[in-house]
């Protein structure tokens, strides 16, 4: 048994606000306080130290085709961040798109210790999972993609009915061992297939003629029905495009009150208002996630210097191909089912986009009122590489930090935001609220994102240093299922992840017109389709935990 | 005589002997022999049947071996280099994982035997970047395709047939065929396509000219790459009415100095294509595994082949780690290969000590320090190699019990016997 004696404890699940506790450690989970007479093997003085959870990012792009299309397309982005191999762990690279076994050691020395993978093709998932696989210590999970694939809009322009819909999204989360469903761009990856260069919420699609809206409405209500606990996880329709907030606003509505999760929303809170035609309208979106409790949204806050952009949406990223900076760029269409784009980006604080940007992601962090409803991401590496995150943590905490920087950036884009008026700062509650508790309430991962006694003992103790960034970025030890993995930034030991996945329950009679398709139209057969739990072991999944599903249907 | 075991007939099998890993294959087995009986090509049939020799054996310094004698040499061969160099010949994906734990261990140098023309691509991937489709895009919209360089189909022998011959797609039930241009060479055997001559070494110039004349420039010859100008300007006009367009080359044609400049500048003339249409590459690879060995180096370590495991981590440099140069130049100081795809390749002349991982019909020079026979992904064990497109990882089945260890195992192995590191 470990001990943690003593630290400031905070536990948003159960209402625990820094009160001096100890936390019990046993066969990796947490444990209620043994009686007396019973003493800890191991006993850790956290005395004046914070402890919290495991930190969860549910949207960071970390395996699969369009990152390591990132990873070969940038070799300059590796170069001098060489990470020699230890007699635990595996050499590496990286900064913007790191190596499988960097990214694993990064986060987990950053005390996070699960990662969503949010745009998993069905048609790459074996590749996804087996980079994650080989994603060291954090447990992982992944966000299958529908929404542009051929067979769902053909269900959709064929005015099949909501069952057909349910019983493929539930396939399609067993065959590709997902956690969730994500759209990307809905129907506006196919479209560009098509020559379509925009595609608004309520403009049919070229050959179905079926509408983002349409696609949006009968996802979440397939998740709904089948009870997965993560509601829909939604890249809106026009990302990046001055004037886009009216489509976030209409896409929040097409869930029809059903929950839905909106990502990277500081992409889509745009105006175009003002002489150069861009302003923010991270009031206006703020406002309307405060307004539906059905919403929730994660930032994909911007942080000023070089990273890659890699996205599920071929259409945007053609379009900011010409924004690629160094001036190579990649667009591929995949296997009628959806594509990806990478292009690599420079974010600079001098330029007015840019600086804009980045006060737009934080305006929507201080304005949205809930912090169970709004999450701490950068998109990773599309906003900024993961390794930001303590910074991004100093500038919602300390005001005068934020305003120090806000005094840096281009003064018109200063200017041009509310940023400098607000007073809020964050708490340690409050960020342990967005990136634990909230992270794994909307995952559903009942054991996960908090501290009470049968949790996993995913558990992270800091320095309380007033810099925060600092604090963020080293803790002083953090525990992965009870081991002891990082401490003080060293990696002490490496140990693998589990794969988070949901089975929902459903009706295998959708398998019929799946083999047709697959015979008529596919390049691969339906049979070797499906990713069964003895491969993804050998993918590199210490195992399955599959959380359950309370259907509706 | 005991009865033999019961033959069984296996649907839906993978190929694992093109990059196209078709995986439709009817696959009977009887004993421990082989054949394909529906969906095959002929290079399928011949290397599913070429059955492996009763119990290959190991072997060190061409005498018979036990398994462990001959790990413990290689174990001894790779403790004393001070630079080896861990050659992928065709593995898959568990086996190249268990390559670059060893090199990372041993800090070697990773490369792949195709790595000469995997590299035409990769330079440009590097430079310019890319706009490319996958398979089942091409078999559902493509309305003209262009073959750059060589037939594609001597090299891949069934794609015509599973991509471009199909009558039926997502959006026509009665497909026209889609027009079929061939630069280069010419179009093969009962394959109707317009043939446009010219010397595959002038291709660069070529796609040069093509795209001169679709930023709307004049040209004042007459002729570019021996063809007429008011030809290529036809041929552009054809690219441009395309709703689907889709230019497919095998790097491996392009064998000749600094053909990676006509790959970039067809990439190029594909980026530009999509300002007004969509137009998308297809590289075609993959055979022997390459794409695979570039995938997983990629996300393990960072960085593409031609990658030394350092002291202070991965270093890549497409120069001076080509596995060609190291064994010429006398640089690398022992040789790890490992080829369980295909008999026929055997591992380069090597005048320093050598591991050889290989086919279990690998006939192995005599010069070849230890040999170690494996098994065959797809055959032998189950496993996943990258098709061409690098997007699907095909899952490969086992289908016959010969024996034969996989290469991962035996690199796990060689790894587990390595003196223990000091921290």
């Amino acid at each position: 048994m470990i001990r943690l004696k003593g630290g400031k404890v905070y536990d948003p699940a159960h209402g625990v606000d820094g009160e001096a506790r100890d936390i019990y450690v046993q066969d990796g989970r947490i444990v209620a306080a043994p009686g007396p007479g019973v003493a800890a093997r191991t006993e850790y003085d956290c005395a004046g130290r914070v402890i919290m959870a495991g930190a969860i990012d549910l949207h960071t792009h970390i395996g699969g085709g369009k990152v390591n299309i990132a990873r070969a397309l940038l070799p300059e982005d590796h170069r001098g961040t060489g990470q020699s191999r230890a007699a635990a762990s595996r050499s590496g690279s990286g900064h913007a798109a790191p190596s499988t076994f960097t990214t694993g050691l990064r986060y987990a020395q950053m005390g996070y210790t699960a990662c969503f993978e949010p745009a998993m093709l069905p048609s790459n998932a074996r590749q996804a999972h087996m980079e994650m696989g080989d994603t060291p210590i954090v447990d992982k999970g992944a966000y299958a993609l529908l929404g542009n694939d051929d067979f769902l809009l053909r269900l959709l322009a064929g005015k099949s009915g909501p069952g057909t819909i349910r019983d493929y999204v539930a396939w399609t989360l067993h065959a590709t061992q997902a956690l969730g469903i994500k759209v990307v761009n809905p129907g506006g990856i196919s479209a560009f297939k098509f020559n379509a260069r925009e595609l608004d919420v309520d403009q049919p699609s070229p050959h179905y003629g079926v509408t983002p809206r349409a696609v949006l409405a009968a996802l979440t209500r397939a998740l709904h029905e089948l009870g997965v606990p993560h509601p829909l996880h939604v890249h809106a329709s026009n990302l990046g495009v001055p004037g886009n907030a009216d489509s976030t606003l209409a896409t929040m509505q097409a869930a029809e009150g059903l929950p839905i999760h909106l990502t990277h929303i500081q992409f889509h809170s745009y105006g175009a208002e003002g002489e150069r035609k861009f302003s923010s309208a991270a009031a206006r979106i703020a406002e309307a996630i405060n307004r539906h409790d059905n919403v929730t949204a994660d930032v994909g806050q911007i942080l000023f210097g070089q990273t890659v952009t890699a996205s599920g949406d071929t259409m945007a990223q053609y379009r900011n191909s010409r924004h690629a900076h160094p001036g190579k760029w990649v667009c591929m269409d995949i296997e009628c089912d959806a594509g990806c784009g990478v292009v690599p980006f420079r974010y600079r604080d001098q330029s007015f986009v840019n600086a804009l940007q980045w006060a737009i992601g934080l305006e929507i962090f201080l304005l949205v009122d809930d912090p169970w409803r709004v999450f701490l991401t950068t998109d990773h590496p599309n906003g900024a590489p993961f390794s930001g995150y303590p910074h991004l943590v100093r500038l919602l905490m300390d005001r005068g930090f934020r305003n120090d920087r806000l005094g840096q950036i281009h003064p018109d884009a200063a200017a041009a935001s509310v940023l400098g008026t607000i007073q809020r700062e964050y708490s340690l509650y409050e960020i342990a609220i967005m990136t634990r508790a909230a992270p794994a309430r909307i995952l559903g991962l009942a054991d996960r994102g908090h501290l009470a006694p049968g949790a996993a003992a995913d558990v992270v103790v800091y320095a309380d240093l007033p810099d925060r960034e600092a604090m963020f970025a080293c803790p002083e030890y953090v525990f992965k299922d009870g081991q002891l993995v990082a401490q003080r930034g060293r990696i002490v030991q490496v140990t693998r992840g589990a794969t988070h996945t949901v089975k929902p329950k459903f009706d295998r009679g959708v398998e019929r017109p799946l083999r047709e398709f697959f015979d008529r139209y596919h390049s691969i057969a339906f049979d070797n389709f499906a990713i069964d739990a003895g491969e993804m072991i050998e993918c590199g999944s210490r195992e399955l935990l599959v959380h359950p599903c309370a259907g509706r249907a | 005589m005991r009865p033999g075991p019961i033959p069984s007939v296996h649907e839906h099998v993978s190929c694992p002997f093109c990059g196209l890993l078709c995986d439709d294959l009817r696959v009977r087995v009887e004993a421990e022999a082989l054949s394909v009986q529906a969906n095959g090509c002929e290079r399928s049939r011949a290397q599913f049947s070429s059955a492996a020799p009763a119990s290959p054996r190991c072997s060190v310094e061409g005498a018979e071996a036990t398994i462990e004698q001959a790990i413990a040499r290689a174990v001894a061969i790779l403790s004393a280099s001070r630079l080896p160099l861990l050659l992928a010949g065709g593995t898959d994906v568990a086996g190249m994982r268990a390559l670059l734990e060893l090199a990372d261990r041993v800090g070697a140098v990773v490369d792949h035997v195709a790595s000469e023309s995997l590299f035409r691509n990769i330079h440009v991937l590097q430079d310019t970047g890319w706009v490319t489709t996958t398979l089942a895009e091409v078999r559902n919209r493509a309305d003209l395709v262009v073959v750059a360089g060589g037939d594609a189909v001597s090299r891949f022998p069934r794609l015509f047939e599973r991509c471009i011959e199909n009558r039926s797609t997502l959006f026509d039930a009665t497909r026209k065929a889609p027009e079929l241009v061939f630069l280069a060479a010419q179009p093969p055997p009962g394959i109707m396509g317009r043939h446009l001559r010219v010397e595959i070494s002038r291709l660069g110039e070529m796609f040069a000219a093509l795209r001169a004349l679709h930023a709307g420039a004049r040209l004042d010859a007459g002729e570019a790459a021996g063809v007429e100008v008011s030809e290529l300007a036809a041929l552009l006009g054809q690219m441009q009415r395309a709703r689907y367009g889709v230019i497919l080359w095998a790097a491996a044609d392009f064998a000749y100095p600094h053909a990676e400049l006509a790959i970039q500048s067809l990439c190029e003339l594909v980026q530009a294509l999509n300002a007004s249409t969509r137009f998308s590459g297809l590289p075609l690879g993959g055979t022997d595994g390459d794409i695979t060995a570039h995938q997983v180096i990629t996300w393990q370590s960072g960085l593409p082949l031609r990658t030394r495991f350092a002291r202070t981590g991965p270093e890549y440099d497409p120069h001076r780690y080509s596995a060609k140069r190291l064994l010429e130049g006398g640089e690398a100081d022992a040789l790890l290969y490992v080829a369980a795809l295909d008999a026929a390749h055997t591992p380069p002349a090597a005048r320093v000590p050598s591991i050889v991982l290989a086919h279990a019909s690998m006939s192995v020079a005599a010069g070849c320090t230890v040999h170690i026979p494996i098994a065959t992904p797809g055959v032998d064990q189950a496993g996943h190699l990258f098709r061409t497109d690098s997007v699907v990882a095909v899952r490969l089945r086992k289908l016959v019990e010969r024996g034969l260890p996989a290469a991962h195992e035996v690199l796990s192995q060689i790894g587990a016997r390595l003196p223990r590191e000091q921290e």
